[in-house]
């Protein structure tokens, strides 16, 4: 097996589950097998924007980003299920549980898709032989379908899994680049997003070939090293490694709401706020970690949206004080506009472990209150699940919930 | 002005009153020393508007003479380079003369100095002190309140009454306060005085860190006098003035606990070495922090633990240790900072909880007590 192995070099995988939310609720509910289905942020508003949809619903046009009364004129036989963060977190772990079966290089990069390095697994077969396993492996044990890339590197390999959806396996080789990706439009590649493309067209530069081909010179001066780095990747060079730590220093924790209107009303706005960082600060103690650095993204109801971050004085964990800068930040930056979304991320973590607090002379007698306080109602979630008790501004009537965005995703 | 001066004992004046200037002055002629030449000996002069230090030389003393003074006046000279110059001089008499229009001629043995000056008229007078109420202490005893409290002053602007220590004055008694916020250290001494008038200032930790750099180990008293905004130390030939801290200084009597949940009995020494040990790997992180915890009746363990470089434990005997077990995470510096303090070689530790301060005494003593926060670890 080892001749179908490069000598110098690695095979990186890369797996991709194809539109996970809805295969899990499928796996989970074998009726809705064949059917259009869409998960999107409180179906019963007409607002709520998709975040996931079948295959089936992808025929009709449906896409990510639509809102509920869009995909229902397009398919108005269309499923709409509301999100079980829960459940893709419990299936996510599985995936990952099954990938680590095949090499210790496992990287997860989401919740849905990550890289493996079996460069030493080829005892197990050739790298198309494993890619079949593990595709077979994880559609019957867990119904769930996924595309593999195989590359010599990550860059390649999340291109390759990119070309077959679902159930796809693609091989890309570094020779194969210049007639499998140059002519592709820049912003296919991995990397170059919309504002990256738009830079790049005003130097020219349309395609990945041309990308790939571009003067160092003026991709630096208009991209930075970054430019330098597109342009290596382009040529089908990617030197990093696949990183089994990299996801276990998680950047940062964050989560979004898309709002069911366009909100202008700051004491709202506020409460959205509260909420999300309530949000935060319960994914927070769940991983066990502290954040350094705060910011807060606001997407006005044009689409433009601005992300505006600050370095705090010590690591933050409890929703009060993540609240407290948050809010800050958001009426600094506010231009008091109609906002579409609004989003709450703690990066620069520590673990908790490693986190100390040196307790203050004025404060300690408050500090020790709430310490028992924080514990005690992690008890009672323990107990009767979480929420169980709640700040009573939470409590809103029933209907009025704005739906959360992507967990676990960064939104770019 | 003209005088001639022993060079030895002018140059230690002048390295006194430089310890009040500050080169970053946004008045020019602070940055100078001023020279005071009188019948009775020379002053001299040195300020940064918040310390002022006169340091004189009389003309004689013990029979010896000091200072020649052919004519009497005044020059401001730039204090930085007027030092240096002193200090290096050749012969054991120095020359000093203003010939015109602030020109001052330095002379010793084969060397002249010409240094341009500034016009005394300019320099700010130093605050006017009322000969009011003083009470004294003896300088070793003052220089052992400074060393014992000014250490815990806070370095940080945020609350800037912090960054001075509290001075309270009641019935004959000093009692000294300063605290940062994680640690408070607190010092009780009997003053001297004929009044019983009650104080209760802030003085800048900056000042006293000087003024204790300036004062000799001697027993001598020095004379305290405090006015509404100003301090004034007053010792043989030298006058030391600082400007106090606005505000109220916050009460921290409520703050320090009276109860006790935990003793422990320590020898000082080993329990400073010990944690010294320990703080050498945790010094890597943020908050240097050690661990304390209780082994059986007589018996405690140090330990420290930072993943990335390694850990350490250390058993350290205790006397004697009443009451509850604890197990506490500290800061190793704050913990060596009080330690080193403390005089005595037995302390004592009451532990009230762990999220909650601790105390520190030497054993048989009640006149100074060292407190700590605990760090709060995950």
């Amino acid at each position: 097996m080892e001749s179908f192995y490069p000598k110098n070099g690695r095979v990186v995988l890369h797996v991709d589950m194809n539109s996970f939310y809805a295969s899990v609720e499928i796996a989970h509910n074998p009726s809705l097998r064949g059917r259009p289905l869409a998960i999107a942020g409180k179906p019963e508003e007409r607002k709520g924007i998709i975040v996931t949809c079948s295959y089936e619903a992808r025929t009709f046009g449906v896409k990510t980003t639509m809102t509920v009364w869009e995909a229902k004129k397009l398919c108005p036989n269309l499923i709409i299920l509301p999100p079980n963060f829960e459940r893709y977190r419990g299936a996510s772990r599985e995936i990952f549980h099954i990938l680590r079966r095949y090499t210790p290089l496992v990287e997860p990069v989401s919740i849905d898709e990550g890289y493996l390095d079996i460069t030493s697994s080829y005892a197990l077969g050739t790298p198309l032989a494993i890619s079949e396993l593990i595709q077979q492996e994880l559609l019957e044990r867990l119904m769930l379908p996924c595309s593999i890339g195989i590359a010599p590197n990550k860059f390649l390999a999340k291109m390759a899994s990119n070309m077959k959806k679902p159930l796809g396996i693609t091989v890309l080789r570094k020779r194969e680049v210049p007639a499998v990706l140059w002519p592709l439009p820049a912003v296919a590649m991995h990397g170059v997003g919309e504002k990256t493309a738009d830079k790049l067209a005003g130097l020219g530069i349309m395609t990945i070939g041309d990308l790939a081909q571009a003067s160092d010179h003026v991709l630096k001066n208009r991209l930075g090293v970054r430019g330098i780095q597109l342009k290596e990747r382009a040529n089908g060079i990617d030197r990093r490694k696949v990183d089994p730590e990299a996801a276990n220093d998680f950047k940062s924790v964050g989560q979004s709401i898309t709002l069911p209107k366009d909100e202008t009303k700051q004491q709202e706005l506020l409460r959205v706020l509260l909420q999300l960082s309530e949000r935060v600060a319960v994914r927070l103690q769940r991983k066990k970690v502290l954040g350094e650095s705060l910011s807060v993204m606001i997407r006005y109801k044009d689409w433009k949206t601005i992300t505006r971050s600050k370095k705090l004085s010590g690591p933050i964990e409890k929703a009060e004080d993540i609240f407290a800068e948050a809010k800050q930040l958001f009426l600094k930056n506010w231009s008091g506009n109609g906002i579409r979304l609004l989003g709450v991320t703690l990066s620069d973590l520590t673990e908790k472990e490693q986190a100390d607090v040196q307790l203050d002379l004025f404060s300690y007698e408050q500090e020790a209150n709430k310490a028992s306080l924080a514990e005690a109602l992690d008890k009672l979630d323990k107990k009767y699940g979480e929420g169980v008790i709640q700040p009573a501004s939470k409590k809103k009537p029933a209907g009025k919930e704005a739906a959360p965005d992507m967990d676990g995703k960064k939104s770019e | 002005m003209k005088f001639s001066i022993q060079k030895d004992r002018f140059a230690q004046s002048v390295q006194d009153v430089l310890k009040a200037i500050s080169s970053r002055t946004t008045i020019p002629i602070l940055t100078g020393i001023k020279i005071d030449a009188t019948e009775e000996g020379i002053k001299l002069t040195g300020s940064d508007s918040d310390i002022s230090i006169e340091s004189f030389i009389p003309q004689e003393e013990e029979g010896k003479v000091l200072v020649d003074i052919q004519q009497t006046g005044s020059i401001v000279l730039n204090a930085r380079f007027f030092n240096e110059i002193v200090k290096k001089l050749p012969s054991e008499k120095a020359e000093i003369e203003v010939i015109s229009s602030f020109q001052t001629v330095i002379r010793s043995g084969q060397a002249e100095f010409s240094l341009n000056g500034l016009d005394p008229d300019e320099y700010p007078h130093l605050p006017q002190i009322e000969e009011g109420e003083v009470f004294k202490l003896p300088t070793d005893l003052l220089k052992a309140l400074i060393r014992q409290t000014v250490f815990a002053v806070s370095a940080s602007e945020t609350r800037p009454i912090l960054t001075g220590v509290n001075w309270k004055i009641e019935e004959g008694q000093l009692v000294c306060i300063a605290t940062d916020s994680h640690r408070l250290a607190w010092r009780k001494a009997a003053v001297e005085t004929d009044f019983n008038a009650e104080y209760n200032v802030v003085i800048p930790g900056k000042s006293l860190n000087e003024l204790s750099k300036i004062l000799d180990d001697s027993q001598e008293p020095v004379e305290i006098v405090i006015t509404d905004n100003q301090v004034l130390f007053r010792a043989k030939h030298l006058l030391f003035y600082s400007r106090l801290l606005e505000g109220n200084y916050p009460d921290t009597s409520r703050l320090i606990p009276t109860d006790s949940k935990t003793k422990l009995e320590l020898n000082t020494k080993e329990f400073l070495q010990a944690i010294d040990r320990a703080s050498l790997l945790a010094r890597e992180g943020r908050n240097n922090v050690v661990k304390l915890s209780m082994i059986d009746e007589n018996l405690i363990e140090i330990s420290s633990n930072s993943p990335e470089i390694g850990k350490v434990t250390e058993q350290v005997r205790s006397r004697e240790i009443e009451g509850e077990e604890i197990k506490i995470s500290f800061s190793a510096k704050y913990m060596m900072d009080a330690l080193k303090v403390l005089e005595g070689t037995e302390i004592n530790i009451q532990f009230t909880g762990a999220m909650r301060p601790f105390v520190i005494r030497p054993e048989n003593d009640d006149s100074i007590l060292q407190l700590i926060l605990p760090v709060r670890t995950y």
